[in-house]
């Protein structure tokens, strides 16, 4: 299990996130919905561990096998097979793994393409075989499908189904789709201004929120869609 | 003017080309050694975040803007007879001038290189965390994706090094068949009034820049062709 407690994230003294406690429980799928600003980056980098909070503990993260995939992850100017396999180095087979994980989110055709020549959206699939070609305990997608299009977003949606069904991962992703979050998560965190407005099971939090903020939240995105 | 410029760069007389060659001797060298520095310092400065980054950043900064008679000055004090290098006897040679040399292009290629490496540092520092990959194979990623601006860098600073003429003329001494490079000969000419040398030496410099920039300007192109929109 990983525990935040007291955790406060400040960034020029402006307070960006502050979460009294939080527990994540392994093998959930937890979505992070919220406006911008809303704290879902920073939480997942602090859980990634490439922003240390200014206070506060995250415990159960040791010796626990961490995949994060970033909100812009980079695509490296060599080959999209090595641009995936760099990940898999070490870790059987790279070259199989890599091909793999690429025909996974529909990338088979693009193997040999350059990785800084792709749109958003294929440099983004090509980014989620890059995490997926290994084996995680906790994975970590901040906005995983953000620049992909309908079709492609299925696609990654059934590749993260098939993988987590696989490993038995922990799943933390931020989106901001409340649809893929219900699609997804088993539970779903509403943040706003860096705090945790609420928390619970995804089909009753969609269906009846408790908290005002929440069900205006979900009412604008409804409207919206 | 042409044929005097083509008269005197491929004539009897052997002065012209023997400048040209010390030019180019010093200013490679001096561009060579500095990347050999400043390259690693910006990459360090760059890649990283540690104690002192921003004192550094600020020295940095400082020595781009360095004055070529202050560097001049300083190698001069230091290599001459009395200073603490007195002994290797380097003042008016060609090494003294690449010395001068490497103390004002290195920053300026550290400070250059530092702005490109934390441009891409953040997302390749992320994206390299989020599978694993940490160190020396992390930093060796990042530096082979900055390979192409590296290289406007290195060709900026030897535009930098062959148009220098402070520093040169302070610790060179312009000593004829020695170490009278372009920029200080220019000068000397055209004190003694001899354009037509002076303006044959312009014309080369010229050349010399023209396809330098076309270079920078090559590979600049090239790399936004490679990145899509």
């Amino acid at each position: 299990m990983i525990v935040l407690r007291e955790v406060i994230q400040q960034f020029g003294g402006r307070i960006v996130l502050d979460i009294p406690e939080l527990c994540f429980e392994p093998g959930r799928r937890y979505g992070l919905i919220g406006e911008n600003g809303s704290g879902k980056t920073t939480l997942i980098r602090l859980l990634a561990g490439t922003l240390h909070s200014s206070s506060g503990k995250i415990v159960g993260l040791n010796e626990k096998r961490i995949g994060y995939l970033p909100q812009s992850p980079y695509a490296f100017s060599f080959s999209v097979l090595q641009n995936v396999m760099m990940a898999a180095d070490g870790h059987g087979n790279a070259r199989d793994l890599a091909k793999s994980a690429l025909s996974a989110v529909g990338m088979e055709s693009l193997m040999n393409a350059r990785g800084d020549r792709l749109s958003g959206g294929e440099a983004q699939r090509m980014a989620l075989a890059r995490v997926l070609v290994r084996s995680y305990d906790v994975l970590l997608l901040d906005e995983p499908t953000s620049a992909t299009d309908v079709r492609s977003m299925d696609l990654i949606e059934q590749t993260l189904q098939d993988a987590i069904q696989k490993t038995h991962c922990t799943l933390i992703f931020s989106t901001h789709s409340p649809a893929q979050a219900k699609r997804l998560a088993d539970e779903v965190l509403y943040l706003e201004k860096g705090r945790i407005v609420e928390m619970g099971n995804a089909e009753e939090l969609f269906r009846e929120p408790k908290d005002d903020r929440t069900r205006a939240f979900l009412q604008h995105w409804s409207l919206k869609s | 003017m042409i044929t005097q410029i083509i008269n005197l760069l491929f004539g009897t007389d052997p002065e012209l080309r023997q400048i040209i060659g010390v030019t180019l001797r010093m200013s490679v060298l001096s561009t060579l050694i500095s990347a050999l520095i400043g390259i690693p310092w910006g990459v360090a400065m760059g890649a990283n975040r540690f104690n002192g980054k921003v004192i550094l950043s600020r020295i940095t900064n400082t020595l781009m803007g360095l004055p070529p008679v202050v560097a001049g000055l300083v190698v001069f004090l230091v290599l001459s007879r009395s200073g603490p290098l007195g002994k290797l006897s380097l003042l008016y040679s060609v090494s003294a001038m690449v010395i001068a040399q490497v103390v004002l292009i290195s920053p300026i290629i550290a400070g250059m290189t530092a702005n490109i490496v934390s441009l891409r540092a953040p997302s390749i520092n992320e994206t390299c965390a989020g599978v694993g990959i940490y160190g020396w194979k992390r930093l060796w990623l990042t530096i082979k994706e900055c390979r192409i601006p590296f290289i406007t860098t290195i060709l900026a600073g030897f535009g930098r090094s062959i148009a220098e003429v402070g520093a040169v003329q302070m610790v060179g001494g312009n000593i004829q068949f020695k170490t009278r490079v372009m920029t200080t000969a220019i000068m000397m000419q055209t004190n003694m009034g001899r354009f037509e040398f002076a303006i044959s030496l312009g014309a080369v410099l010229l050349l010399i820049s023209f396809v330098i920039n076309s270079l920078v300007h090559r590979i600049q192109e090239q790399t936004q062709h490679d990145r899509p929109a």
